[in-house]
């Protein structure tokens, strides 16, 4: 092997030699998206460490501020985007709150990525159709965004997002820009809806009368509030969407990441490394996930 | 394995001889119950022990232990320290060997914990046949015996002990400590009479064959509501429990702010903050859901993984109940229609 790969492969070995060792990681952009939820653009130290760190959409990191502690948070990011990683963090917690009081350029320690992702690669030649609420929209973005970037891979991406009011839409600037785009069929709607709203008013579910689904060449993922999830499936089977064809992402407490402390048990399983995304198929074999 | 005989009056000098190479922690009187503690002198130990308070797991996965210092201006650690003092673990019966074998699934498959590992690679575990207490509900499970697991295997023959020896180490060790000589077929017939009387002497053992089929017909059923009403959530399960292995980690800041230690504490699933989430929501609010939760976890999620039931029938959880809540009740209850206890 060449000394670069040698050096990789040494790096990738002492990512994985003690998997509660956390990395410092520069925070490179901090972006506002409403007044709880922040973008943090965070690029580990190590180069070889940074190149080691390979992602799937869906996954997810151990954010560590010591002496506060750890929080698991999705990634925002795409893994067709490398060298950083951008996490929409809810400002609701010790840590999410610390981290929330750090400037752009400040180190944090990260670990990672955990747990199963959504089945990209299958889901190739297929329409998908995304539905999230809240800060749901959080692990999906990873998966909007990359198949953004390999988009004539993919069928008809449908997406449907719901929030409680205008000013809790997540990437409501994006968002806004991709409302006129032919490729991603895009509703968004509120529950309380203000003056400037022009979107659709109502739950989630609403949306999909609108929605044409061919159920046969259709993947379906969802990330949401725990209620959410017997609401959009029952719609996406309606549609007659098989059980295994539609992937939910579950937010449990994952303190470790990988499957030893206990936290995040979803029935028999670990949203930490069986999930946090599931199938709906094992998610409905699954007691305690919805 | 081979067999070796030791008469009973060298066990002194088998303690001290491991004493000069290794840190021998094995079972010794506390009030009028036992605990794992170290051995200063042979005299100390207690083979007749029935059970200990504590299980052998804090050998290996403390209740508080340190994973890192660390640096909180860069976030750097700067400091990670693997624990790999040389133990023994002196007269383990078979349950808590057991016991051990099913954290190593946890902690030693998928992702290796390097912690519990340096710990469980230091430790040679020394065995020790017992006679069932009348918490014991080991054979229920199986897990009355081991045949691995260990280094080395003491069986109680009245004057001398039937030694079965697994490893190496254990070789070496009986080797430059102590006086064996090769076994008769006396010794091993007197073997096969212990071993039947003590398979024989179990009583009551319940009935656990049914039981993961049970909890999948009874997940709705009314005795978790039961039992929720009666546990108190004070999680003493857990902390005795030899297979209870879930953990919180904490930072602890030394006062200067700048530097601290990251560490891992016990935790139970009983606890009600278990498994809240940041924003307030509790994925398991009521004392029900978790006992339910321990329960499944026990006896069907951790099944479902490694093919065995996460109990090892050592009856700790049993005695630690205030609540009169244990497996064996759980698992009558179930069989009797649920409903009620």
């Amino acid at each position: 092997m060449n000394p670069t790969a040698v050096r990789r492969l040494a790096a990738y070995e002492q990512l994985s030699a003690n998997p509660y060792r956390p990395w410092p990681a520069r925070i490179t952009s901090i972006t506002e998206l409403t007044d709880k939820e922040t973008l943090f653009e965070l690029r580990l130290i190590d180069d070889d460490v940074r190149d080691a760190f390979k992602f799937e959409s869906g996954q997810f990191v151990e954010v560590s501020i010591f002496g506060v502690g750890e929080a698991p948070i999705s990634i925002s990011s795409a893994p067709s985007k490398q060298g950083f990683i951008e996490l929409c963090v809810r400002n609701a917690g010790d840590v999410t709150g610390a981290l929330h009081s750090r400037q752009c350029g400040d180190i944090v320690g990260l670990r990672g990525p955990f747990g199963r992702g959504f089945p990209f690669e299958e889901m190739k030649g297929n329409d998908v159709l995304l539905v999230a609420g809240g800060l749901g929209i959080a692990p999906l973005k990873s998966l909007i965004n990359h198949i953004h970037d390999t988009r004539h891979e993919f069928g008809k991406v449908t997406i449907l997002y719901g929030s409680r009011s205008p000013e809790e839409v997540l990437f409501a600037r994006q968002f806004d820009m991709w409302r006129h785009r032919d490729d991603f069929d895009l509703h968004l709607t509120v529950d309380q809806p203000d003056e400037t709203w022009d979107g659709d008013v109502g739950l989630v579910t609403n949306l999909f009368e609108r929605v044409d689904v061919d159920p046969a060449k259709t993947f379906g993922a969802i990330c949401g509030p725990p209620v959410m999830y017997k609401y959009v499936v029952a719609e996406m089977r309606a549609k007659g969407m098989e059980a295994d064809r539609i992937y939910v992402s579950f937010e449990r407490r994952m303190k470790c990441g990988f499957g030893k402390c206990g936290h995040c048990g979803v029935g028999h399983q670990y949203a930490c490394i069986d999930g946090p995304v599931f199938n709906y198929w094992e998610a409905m074999n699954l007691q305690e996930a919805m | 394995m081979f067999f070796r005989v030791m008469d009973k009056d060298r066990l002194p000098d088998l303690v001290r001889g491991l004493a000069a190479e290794y840190e021998v922690i094995g079972p010794i009187a506390k009030g009028d119950e036992f605990v794992f503690a170290i051995v200063s002198d042979p005299t100390e130990l207690r083979l007749d022990y029935d059970t200990t308070i504590l299980p052998p797991k804090k050998h290996f996965m403390p209740p508080t232990e340190s994973l890192m210092s660390f640096r909180v201006q860069d976030s750097e650690v700067v400091g990670e320290e693997l624990d790999r003092t040389p133990r023994v673990l002196f007269g383990l019966h078979p349950c808590d060997i057991n016991g051990l074998m099913l954290m190593d699934n946890v902690f030693l498959q998928g992702y290796e914990d390097p912690y519990y590992k340096a710990r469980r690679e230091s430790t040679l575990i020394v065995g020790l046949n017992c006679m069932p207490h009348e918490g014991c509900f080991c054979k229920a499970w199986g897990t009355d015996e081991v045949h691995w697991g260990f280094d080395i295997f003491l069986s109680d023959l009245g004057d001398r002990y039937f030694v079965s020896v697994r490893s190496v180490e254990g070789a070496d060790l009986l080797d430059r400590c102590v006086e064996t000589r090769q076994i008769t077929p006396e010794d091993t017939a007197e073997f096969q009479r212990v071993a039947s009387e003590f398979q024989a002497s179990f009583e009551g053992q319940p009935d656990t064959s049914q039981v993961p089929l049970l909890l999948d017909a009874k997940y709705d059923d009314p005795i978790w509501e039961e039992l929720g009403s009666r546990c108190l959530s004070c999680g003493a399960c857990s902390m005795v429990c030899p297979t209870c292995y879930c953990f919180d980690v904490r930072d602890r800041l030394e006062p200067d702010g700048q530097e601290g230690t990251r560490e891992r504490v016990w935790d139970s699933c009983l606890y009600i903050d278990f498994a809240e989430v940041a924003h307030g929501h509790n994925f398991r609010a009521s004392r029900a859901a978790r006992v339910k939760n321990r329960y499944y976890h026990k006896q069907w999620g951790y099944l479902s993984k490694f093919e065995r039931v996460l109990c090892v029938g050592c009856g700790r959880c049993a005695s630690a109940c205030k609540a009169d809540i244990n497996p064996r009740i759980v698992i009558e209850a179930l069989q009797a229609g649920g409903g009620s206890l």
